[in-house]
């Protein structure tokens, strides 16, 4: 994470936020770094790691497969983000990524896919999820309904529509080149690592550097003022949704290929780890503040304490007392941090 | 045209022909034969008798395995000139099995399927099916009291654990391996079919002098197999052999040995999807037997059903009654006797 | 007679500043205590610890001659101290009696014993002179001055022997601060004593008995008496400076260009038949009560209204009725009435404020450039004299001035050539107003149109070239500022009432 604190800080204008007031040498800016209560987070678990598996936990294949569990998760969070950033929420992502791999992996998906190639089901997917965020967006934004109930209501109608078309059966990818992105590799490491990257990367640039990104932030920090500053907050509110059901679409694909099927069960409570790792991520829940670095620590944090539980063969129920309780922790953090400088 | 109006028109089409193919997509028709119905030889008992009304009620499919009961129960009526079926919707809410049961009642069926989603919660209702004189065939999950049903027909999960362990014992005793490092992939974990499952397993590992090295619940979907998999190949970088309790979620357990690049193991399934024997039949994965919970078993209580209903005995057995209480065995499916079961396998 | 309250060398220490460095206070009982100050003086810390919501780091705080520390709110009110903030802490959704026992509901066995509340309610808001307000209505429903009325009466609910209000006055129009006049006079003849805080020098004049004078979190005048001290005085010991408003050279338009020509505009149920005109470099001001439509003419023109007839027209071409983007496109801008609310980015920097309306010019097919977007924000806040001029900071902790001049400097980033102000002055303290105020009238001589709103007639009068007088949604009056005074501009806003 050297590389976050070395941006210039007007990228990360949270952090700027954190810093005013206190004195602007380095060490106030370190300290200031949103998101590195969870760098700590994941250091201790780091250290944990180390010590009950015997170093197991810190070889390349196991890193590799922390990496490669997040990257589903890290792409539906990214595009959580920049709709929470932007003072909505999107309850349906864990239901647009099982009927978005259901959609691009039924017979004729995978028919067409055969003869004409595998884009056929990289553009099904991608356009379902986009197009469901489109409908979820357009009912926010023009239809003026709370965002809470339109993608609860997306969620339940996405997730029966996957059953429907599944016919809740578990459909089998043929395609080889889809599969390929979980199972070849480059410099080994997973092809799917690498799309996650991709993802996340594309999400800094657009959230930090673009006039999206900004208005991102403005429209999320005070529609009425975003509004009377001459911003189309109704127009920027249904790209945010589109965002994410693209974001979806992409996971959608990933999740085919990891698990070599389309699944109305997969994607199950996604959105909770999303909005999990953006809320412990330090992004604000009513808007308009937060980054994409800290929910991308969020979900490495997740995605570790499930590995080392299972690395140290202790059953489920631990598990999630243990998330529950990082959650509480994370969040009391960042408070104290919040509280201490500003 | 304007530029504008042209943009639009292409922005128009493009839609257009996104939600076009969008459509095309959502086919779905399977080319091979579905599976999982049998057609076996019939005694006398396949003549025609008395016309008879069957309700069924089950749980909603979230699983191949459930669907393959509703499908092979209502396949098995339809083979029946003398029965009328009657399902009801399937859900997984307690309360509305428990009323959708009632209708039946009240419509007086000559005998009820019902596979509860909860055995305890139906118990009273399905009772009142006995006491109103309907005869209730009790599928899978049992109710509380033998006086809620007149017949009994399900699986046996500890059976299923056993016969895993079982195969996983006597195959690596027959190596000659010394201290395995066996996995163990489970299902849900708080359902008492899970510990079952489990239970039977260990102790039919035990017998061979073997424990199980790493056990982890996943959540019977194929994304939480693989995600459970990958890691427990992080935990054990080494393993002799892994038994899956699920066939649904084995193809994400496949999916992660695959990635991982593993091979030194063998792996057994469990519930017995098609998909799973068509591996075993091929040889080329670790999937080398599966141990079935064949969903076939709606198939046969629909058949009791009618017999109670009608008055008539099993024409192969002695009794002129059908027996109170069936436990189907759970069957070993390996390479050698695969072709045998594939019919009976559910497509998950 | 013994002090009710008082207060000695109070300090309060927060990270980085030191907002009370010693303050002295003695409030006795049923008198009206006036607190005078600039924003950032202290006042607002002051009522915290009073109040309890902030502990002292050093002092003393007697309470009828006994030392106290109210650690919570709540301890504070059962003491008999209530506070009525300016931003009100009532809940909309819930009665004027619910909201008057809020926290001590009248109840018996944890249910509510609603007709007992009503009633005691209602004999509440009698005894403040508003029996007219019923206690069923849900607060959302009423009028600002109105739920003023009703957090005098939860504080009379605890039986308050001193009440702190945050500058009542601030929304409240002309003929409600007198009706809000009447009712402290009701509570000091009953022996309640208020402590009133405002920037309004006459306000403090005509109610107030003693005042209090803070500055830099001191006590810099403490008790003078508030009838006799003159104007120049209090300014001076609030400021250092000997004027209360200055409003400069008028060096009226410098050029008879048409800007902005508005005709026969309409919005159903606020106002009606509006037309008027800007010239580029003309300062026109729109005054008028609270409530007259001022407002909701100021936001239609700019398009954050939808009207029902008319049309606005920026050099001839017509807007686009209902898009804000429209207006911004022409070269219009607004500073808005609620700075907080609709205004500013409180979560932002500075600089990211400024930048909003025209974050295109700073950005290469999308991509932002930093440097460029910060430097032009530097540069305007240097321009406008904003202080601090760190871009960087939150714009959440400057002051009430430098956060108007923000708002004005994200307009001027863009070029814009037609401002339309509304309240610019509200919630700005006296030295930052005068700085305000050249600041408009340099921008107007610099070519500028300027369509200026106000609740406070002398800075209409002392500021725009030209005054439209606004009455009950129509415009009464559009006459050059030299031939109007401020008893001619309430005549017309009375007459219209009448």
């Amino acid at each position: 994470m050297s590389d976050d604190v070395t941006v210039p800080p007007v990228d990360e204008h949270a952090r700027v936020e954190r810093t005013a007031g206190v004195a602007a040498t380095w060490g106030g800016r370190l300290a200031a770094v949103r998101g590195l209560g969870l760098v700590g987070v994941l250091v201790i678990l780091g250290v944990v790691g180390v010590v009950t598996t015997h170093g197991r936990f810190l070889s390349g294949g196991n890193l590799v497969n922390i990496l490669t569990s997040s990257s589903i998760v890290g792409v539906v969070t990214v595009g959580m983000t920049f709709v929470i950033i932007g003072g909505g929420i999107d309850l349906s992502v864990g239901a647009l990524v099982a009927l978005a791999s259901v959609w691009a992996t039924t017979l004729a998906t995978q028919d067409l896919a055969i003869r004409y190639g595998a884009w056929v089901m990289v553009f099904c997917a991608v356009a379902v999820g986009a197009g469901s965020g489109l409908f979820n967006g357009i009912l926010v934004a023009y239809g003026r309904l709370v965002p809470f109930i339109v993608t609860l209501g997306m969620m339940v109608a996405a997730r029966g529509l996957a059953q429907s078309i599944s016919d809740r059966k578990t459909q089998l990818v043929t395609v080889p080149s889809v599969n390929a992105l979980a199972s070849d590799e480059l410099f080994g490491i997973p092809l799917l690592v690498y799309v996650f990257a991709a993802v996340v990367a594309v999400g800094w640039i657009v959230l930090n550097r673009t006039t999206f990104g900004r208005r991102t932030f403005a429209v999320g920090g005070n529609a009425e003022a975003a509004r009377l500053a001459g911003i189309d907050v109704r127009l920027h509110t249904a790209l945010l949704y589109v965002v994410s059901g693209l974001c979806c679409g992409i996971a959608a694909i990933m999740i085919m290929a990891l698990t070599t099927t389309g699944s109305s069960t997969h994607g199950d409570l996604y959105e909770l780890d999303a909005i999990a790792a953006v809320i412990i991520g330090g992004t604000l829940l009513t808007g308009g503040r937060g980054t994409l670095v800290g929910s991308i620590l969020g979900v490495l944090v997740f995605t570790t304490i499930t590995n080392l539980f299972v690395l140290n063969n202790l059953p489920t129920e631990v598990q999630n007392i243990a998330k529950g309780l990082i959650i509480f922790a994370a969040v009391l953090l960042q408070r104290r941090g919040r509280t201490a400088t500003g | 045209m304007t530029d504008l109006n042209r943009r639009r028109l292409l922005a128009g089409g493009a839609i257009l022909g996104t939600g076009g193919l969008l459509a095309a997509c959502t086919g779905n028709t399977p080319k091979e034969n579905s599976g999982g119905t049998v057609d076996a030889a019939r005694g006398d008992n396949a003549k025609p008798g008395k016309h008879v009304t069957i309700g069924f009620s089950a749980p909603q499919a979230d699983h191949g395995w459930v669907a393959a009961i509703s499908k092979n129960a209502a396949a098995e009526a339809k083979q029946y000139s003398d029965v009328s079926f009657q399902p009801v919707e399937a859900t997984n809410d307690v309360t509305k099995q428990i009323s959708s049961i009632q209708t039946l009642i009240d419509k007086k069926v000559d005998a009820l399927v019902v596979l509860p989603f909860d055995g305890k919660a139906l118990t009273s209702v399905a009772r009142k099916a006995m006491d109103a004189g309907i005869p209730v065939v009790n599928l899978d999950r049992v109710f509380d009291t033998p006086q809620a049903y007149r017949t009994w027909i399900g699986g046996d999960n500890y059976g299923m654990g056993q016969s895993a362990g079982e195969y996983v014992g006597k195959r690596l005793k027959d190596a000659g391996v010394a201290k395995p490092l066996i996995a163990e992939v489970a299902g849900i974990d708080n359902l008492q079919l899970t510990q079952d499952r489990s239970r039977g397993f260990k102790e039919a590992l035990a017998k061979y002098g073997y424990t199980v090295s790493i056990r982890q619940a996943a959540q019977f979907t194929v994304e939480s197999g693989q995600q459970v998999m990958s890691n427990i190949l992080q935990a054990r970088p080494k393993l002799d052999a892994v038994w899956n309790h699920d066939d649904d979620q084995g193809v994400g357990v496949l999916a992660a040995i695959t990635q991982a690049h593993r091979s030194e193991f063998f792996m057994v399934g469990g519930a017995g999807s098609a998909n799973a024997m068509r591996l075993i039949k091929t040889d080329k994965s670790v999937l080398k037997c599966t141990v079935t919970y064949p969903p076939t078993m709606a198939a046969s209580a629909v058949s009791l059903a009618r017999l109670i209903a009608q008055g008539r005995g099993m024409s192969d057995l002695t009794e002129h009654e059908v027996p109170a209480y069936m436990v189907l065995a759970s069957a070993t499916v390996t390479k050698d006797n695969v072709d045998r079961y594939l019919p009976l396998g559910f497509e998950s | 007679m013994d002090a009710l309250l008082s207060v000695d060398g109070l300090v309060k220490q927060f990270p980085g500043v030191r907002a009370l460095d010693g303050v002295t206070l003695s409030v006795r009982p049923g008198e009206v205590h006036c607190l005078l100050g600039q924003n950032g003086a202290g006042k607002s810390t002051l009522i915290k610890v009073l109040s309890g919501a902030h502990t002292p780091d050093a002092g003393v705080v007697r309470w009828r001659g006994r030392p106290v520390g109210f650690g919570t709110p709540l301890a504070a009110l059962r003491a008999g101290l209530a506070t009525i903030y300016q931003e009100l802490d009532l809940v909309d959704g819930l009665s004027v009696a619910e909201n008057v026992f809020l926290g001590h509901e009248r109840s018996r066995l944890g249910f509510s014993l609603r007709t007992k509340g009503n009633a005691e309610a209602a004999a509440l808001l009698a005894r403040l002179g508003h029996p007219d307000i019923a206690p069923g209505r849900p607060v959302g429903s009423l009028p600002a001055a109105s739920r003023q009325i009703v957090s005098m009466a939860r504080a009379l609910s605890y039986d308050a022997r001193l009440i702190v209000m945050d500058e009542p006055s601030a929304v409240l129009d002309a003929g409600e601060v007198a009706t809000l006049f009447r009712v402290v006079r009701q509570l000091t003849a009953d022996g309640v004593a208020v402590v009133y805080i405002s920037h309004r020098l006459d306000e403090i004049r005509q109610i107030g008995d003693r005042v209090t004078v803070l500055k830099d979190g001191r006590t810099v005048a403490a008790g003078l008496p508030a009838r006799t001290t003159t104007t120049a005085e209090l300014v001076r010991l609030m400021t250092g400076r000997t004027v209360e408003y200055a409003f400069g050279e008028r060096t009226g338009p410098v050029e008879q260009r048409e800007l902005l020509r508005v005709s026969g505009l309409a919005r159903a149920g606020e106002f009606t038949d509006v037309s008027f005109t800007v010239h580029s470099g003309e300062i026109v001001g729109l005054a008028g009560l609270v409530g007259s439509g001022r407002t909701e003419i100021v936001e239609t023109v700019y398009g954050a209204r939808r009207p029902t007839a008319g049309t606005v027209t920026v050099d001839g071409r017509r807007l686009r009725p209902g898009s804000v983007r429209a207006a911004v496109r022409a070269g219009m801008g607004l500073c808005p009435e609620e700075r907080k609310s609709q205004g500013l980015f409180g979560h932002d920097p500075v600089y990211r404020n400024v930048s909003v309306a025209s974050l295109a010019r700073y950005a290469t097919a999308g991509f932002v450039a930093p440097a460029r977007e910060l430097a032009a924000a530097a540069r305007s806040l240097t321009d406008l004299d904003v202080r601090p001029a760190d871009p960087r900071r939150p714009v959440r902790t400057l002051s009430g001035g430098n956060q108007q001049k923000v708002v004005l400097a994200r307009w001027l980033v863009r070029g814009c050539r037609l401002l339309v102000l509304d309240e610019p002055t509200r919630g700005v303290d006296v030295g930052a107003r005068t700085e305000l105020y050249r600041l408009i009238r340099r921008l107007a001589a610099d070519g500028v149109g300027v369509l200026l709103v106000s609740s406070e007639i002398p800075e209409v009068l002392g500021l725009a070239d030209r005054v439209l007088v606004v009455a009950d949604g129509r415009v009464v009056a559009d006459a050059p500022a030299p031939t109007l005074t401020e008893e001619r501009v309430l005549d017309l806003v009375m007459e219209e009432r009448t």
